[in-house]
């Protein structure tokens, strides 16, 4: 293949792997947004709904594959909304109001609870999750090899976005979960409940993160620190993008993905082990040249 | 000797919306100035403007002859002033004097290794600044609380812990937010006679407060600000005969 | 129990207990079994991690998620110029070259670190470094020439040429005849000696000029920047000591167990050790030494009962702090006083100033 086939194969899988980072990061900034915290447990929840969802999958499979993976992305769904939700009323909001750094290490905790929990269930080694179709599958356009994962899960995570999109502008809850993430205090108020709404702030991005896990883990088989990895890469989206914009994080995922991968390629001294060095490098370039992200808008000093 | 101020067409605005416009006035050097006004006025605004807290969208603002408009707090401490804040902002698990200690910071010499050494020149200013620091304690009236927890006192002692603290700096300029508030009639006189002794030194000191009997005990002059607008200056007497402040303190009459 | 706080509120019963502490361990290794000197040696070397995690994160306030990776590269700082150097010449330099490099290098890691990752206020530093373990693995395991990869790098037995000119295998931390120990006391006391050292710095650091800045740093940026201190500054200043005291803390990884890998510094030892601080006691000197053995017991007596429930109890270990005790292990006593007081009614509060009369804040002057 020429170099130039090579290069859009690149890009279309980088798309593809950058709109799961996306996906995480769009989680991480939704929960930042409701609750100002950082969940680093965020890529662990992914995981566990993932594991979730294979476990009920599995027991349809035998009977129907379609029909069986379909019930399982539903229920890993709605499994992680509820642990979401969960996890925000009875752990998170103990440490409301408290320091920083007290709800980082809490989140650290949880990363720590869910990780070992899914060891202790389902074990340490890779397990295949069984999906629609062959995740090896390609098809060829012009010349042009396209991985039939890469475009399913780019075009899934886009949808999911413009539905996450229109959940917050057109309806009444996104209109009080926006509320709540502006002013909890004049929220409260103002009659939106607060409590139920950080729940359903925190359901919904753990229902987004389970969804990238599922796709992430149809290609590359379930392992308990699958999103290890990716929550690194989601957090310097995070950064690049601002904490305050959901379009950046998103954009600026994608666009590590994408370089990472040329980088990978085309610079054999960086190879696939390095890669996850190139955002980083990236990073600290525009920390050094702009402190508040691409994206993000200057914050003002608090007294 | 104290720094003279000078404000010229301070604006500040949020969002659109003005908190201080077009705000001058002149303190000057040695001086005790008050800033007085109904809640909402934007004196604490103003304060934080002079201290770097806020950056006024424009104006001048000058400490001597330095032009210290839109430099950070950190800057500011440089040019000779100190300041304390309308809610208290100390480290209420610490002692009083570790909190008083932290307004000399800047005095103590050494680098980290030399502290971590405890090379006798760190022993002997460490020293040093704890005596000073006991007895600038003595001044606000507060020695005999130097090794309780700041969290053990009371509110209005935490501002005479913040007073304490900012005069370790050495300020040409001092800038208080509300000192009075919350304090017993007794801390009140010992309040009222600790800036009447600042001022002897040649200290400058500006005060915001609604308590007007402080304000006419120790001010030189005033300004009045209603609605982000400076109303009047004058002496304290003056202000309170002004038809004009009588009417923008109407919704609360006794606080004039 | 109240006589029991009472006592040890007392700086000469501190003193006392801090005597008889010293004293045991100064003689329990001459008679404890090899393996009891090695935990308590491996303890001695996480607790100056946990330490220097400490100085950044219970002392300044800055949320640092990669502290292992410092382990990691000391480690490799000392071991990789020992194997290199040691024997000829030079013979034990090649270790206090070792024991330089290890704080020097990851000194300066750590500074460039923060000085980009410090600009960005709140979580940043948190939200990064959280990646250098990520990194740092891939990063050793590239250069697996001089690190060794998954392997790993080992001292335990090196050539070197003797006096008669003979080429022997040699352990550069085993004991020298002179001393009359066996190898684990000899790392035992190596070990503690400069942790005690690194201690000692810590603990005048964290007091006077440079201990109150960091507070204040943490406690409010804003009052910081009013007295002049720069909150970048102490920052990035606290940081870097934070990753010295990493990288001391490899050269005693490596002084205990002759060897390092890229596994040192994965990200779960890094979790682990983030969850050792806090249990430890945040900001608390105390606290950093029961980090290290929170650090290395827990995953000893879970690995021990059960091998596949370390990471669940870690976990729940970690939120069950959060919730009931804050202040870690280090804070227990104090919050057992209290609680004994208050159920004894609450009076006898403080007595240190009973002379002073109560302030009444009764006189409203804002009216």
């Amino acid at each position: 293949m020429n170099s130039f086939g090579t290069f859009v194969q690149l890009v279309v899988d980088g798309l593809a792997q950058g709109s799961i980072y996306a996906a995480l990061a769009l989680a991480i900034v939704l929960v930042h947004q409701a609750t100002g915290l950082i969940n680093f447990a965020q890529g662990g929840m992914a995981v566990l709904g993932s594991y979730i969802g294979m476990t009920v999958g599995n027991l349809v499979v035998p009977v129907n594959l379609i029909l069986g993976v379909l019930v399982g992305v539903i229920v890993a769904v709605a499994a992680s909304f509820a642990i979401g939700a969960f996890i925000e009323r009875f752990v998170m909001r103990r440490f409301q109001g408290g320091e920083e750094d007290t709800k980082v290490v809490a989140t650290i905790g949880l990363l720590t609870l869910i990780t070992g929990a899914i060891g202790m269930i389902w074990g340490f080694n890779f397990i295949p999750y069984p999906f629609f179709f062959n995740t090896s599958t390609s098809f060829t356009v012009a010349g042009i090899a396209i991985s039939l994962w890469s475009l399913t899960t780019f075009l899934t995570i886009v949808a999911l976005m413009a539905v996450l999109q229109l959940l917050f502008t057109k309806t009444k809850m996104g209109l009080g979960l926006r509320a709540v993430a502006d002013n909890p205090g004049s929220s409260a108020l103002s009659g939106i409940r607060v409590g139920r709404m950080l729940m359903v702030g925190w359901g919904l991005a753990a229902a987004l993160g389970t969804i990238a896990g599922i796709l992430l883990a149809a290609k590359a088989q379930l392992n308990p620190g699958n999103f290890d990895a990716i929550l690194v890469y989601a957090l310097a989206a995070v950064i690049i993008g601002g904490l305050s914009s959901p379009i950046g994080a998103v954009v600026a995922a994608l666009g590590i993905a994408v370089l990472e991968n040329l980088a990978g390629t085309f610079l054999p001294w960086i190879g696939h082990d390095l890669k996850i060095a190139v955002p980083f490098v990236l990073l600290f370039v525009i920390l050094l040249l702009r402190p508040q992200g691409l994206f993000g808008r200057k914050s003002v000093v608090r007294v | 000797m104290g720094s003279r101020l000078i404000l010229e067409g301070v604006n500040l605005s949020f969002g659109g919306v003005h908190v201080l416009e077009d705000v001058g006035f002149e303190v000057a050097a040695g001086s005790v100035f008050g800033l007085v006004g109904p809640n909402g006025a934007g004196k604490t605004s103003l304060f934080n403007c002079i201290s770097g807290h806020y950056r006024p969208s424009s104006g001048s603002i000058r400490i001597d002859d330095a032009e210290v408009f839109g430099l950070a707090p950190g800057k500011l401490a440089g040019h000779g002033l100190a300041r304390t804040f309308q809610h208290p902002a100390l480290q209420l698990e610490a002692t009083v004097l570790e909190n008083v200690l932290l307004g000399g910071h800047t005095r103590l010499p050494g680098s980290a290794a030399e502290w971590a050494l405890r090379l006798p020149r760190t022993v002997r200013a460490e020293r040093e600044l704890r005596a000073e620091a006991l007895d600038t304690l003595d001044r606000v009236g507060l020695r005999w609380a130097a090794n309780d927890a700041a969290d053990e006192l009371s509110h209005g002692l935490h501002k005479s812990i913040e007073l304490a603290r900012a005069l370790m700096l050495h300020p040409g300029l001092l800038l208080l937010d509300e000192p009075a508030a919350g304090l017993s009639h007794g801390e009140v006189e010992h309040f009222i006679s600790t800036v009447k002794s600042l001022r002897s030194e040649g200290m400058t000191v500006v005060i915001v407060e609604h308590n007007m009997s402080v304000i006419s005990q120790v001010t030189d002059r005033v300004v009045i600000l209603d609605h982000g607008k400076k109303l009047m200056e004058g002496t304290a007497a003056e202000a309170q005969a002004d038809p004009r402040v009588i009417e923008a303190y109407l919704g609360a009459p006794d606080a004039a | 129990m109240n006589g029991l706080r009472n006592l040890v509120d007392r700086p000469w019963a501190r003193w006392a207990l801090g005597a008889v502490i010293a004293i045991i361990l100064l003689v329990l290794p001459l008679s404890a079994t090899e393996f009891t000197n090695q935990t308590i040696t491996r303890i001695a070397v996480f607790a100056v991690a946990v330490l220097g995690l400490n100085i950044v994160m219970g002392y300044t306030g800055q949320v640092s998620l990669g502290h292992i990776f410092f382990v990691g590269v000391g480690a490799y700082c000392a071991i990789i110029p020992i194997r290199a150097l040691w024997g000829g010449s030079i013979a034990e330099g090649a270790i206090v070259i070792g024991f330089a490099l290890a704080i020097i290098i990851p000194g300066i890691v750590g500074l460039i670190v923060a000085l980009a990752a410090v600009r960005l206020r709140g979580l940043a530093l948190a939200m990064i470094t959280i990646a250098l373990p990520i990194i740092g693995v891939p990063i050793a395991k590239r250069f697996s020439d001089i690190t060794g990869g998954n392997e790993g790098v080992s001292v335990r037995r090196l050539d070197y040429v003797a006096s008669d000119g003979q080429t022997y295998k040699g352990n550069p931390f085993s004991a020298p005849a002179w001393s009359g120990l066996a190898d684990d006391q000899w790392q035992y006391y190596l070990v503690m000696i400069i942790a005690a050292a690194l201690f000692g710095l810590a603990f005048f650091l964290v007091r006077g000029k440079y201990g109150r800045a960091f507070a204040i740093v943490k406690a409010n940026e804003s009052v910081a920047a009013s007295m002049g201190i720069s909150p970048y500054r102490y920052k990035v200043l606290a940081f870097t000591i934070a990753s010295m005291y990493g990288g001391a803390a490899g050269f005693l990884y490596i002084v205990a167990l002759q060897y390092t890998s890229s596994e040192t510094l994965s990200f779960g030892h890094s979790i682990e050790l983030v969850i050792a601080t806090i249990v430890g006691g945040a900001g608390s000197i105390v606290g950093s030494i029961l980090g290290g053995a929170v650090y290395v017991l827990v995953p000893q007596i879970t690995n021990a009962i059960s091998p596949e429930s370390t990471t669940v109890v870690q976990g729940i270990v970690i939120l069950l702090v959060l919730f009931l005790l804050p202040g870690g292990l280090a804070s227990l006593p104090r919050v057992l006083a209290r609680r004994f007081r208050r159920a004894r009614g609450g009076h006898n509060v403080d007595s240190s100033n009973s002379t002073e009369p109560a302030i009444e804040n009764t006189e409203n002057t804002k009216h």
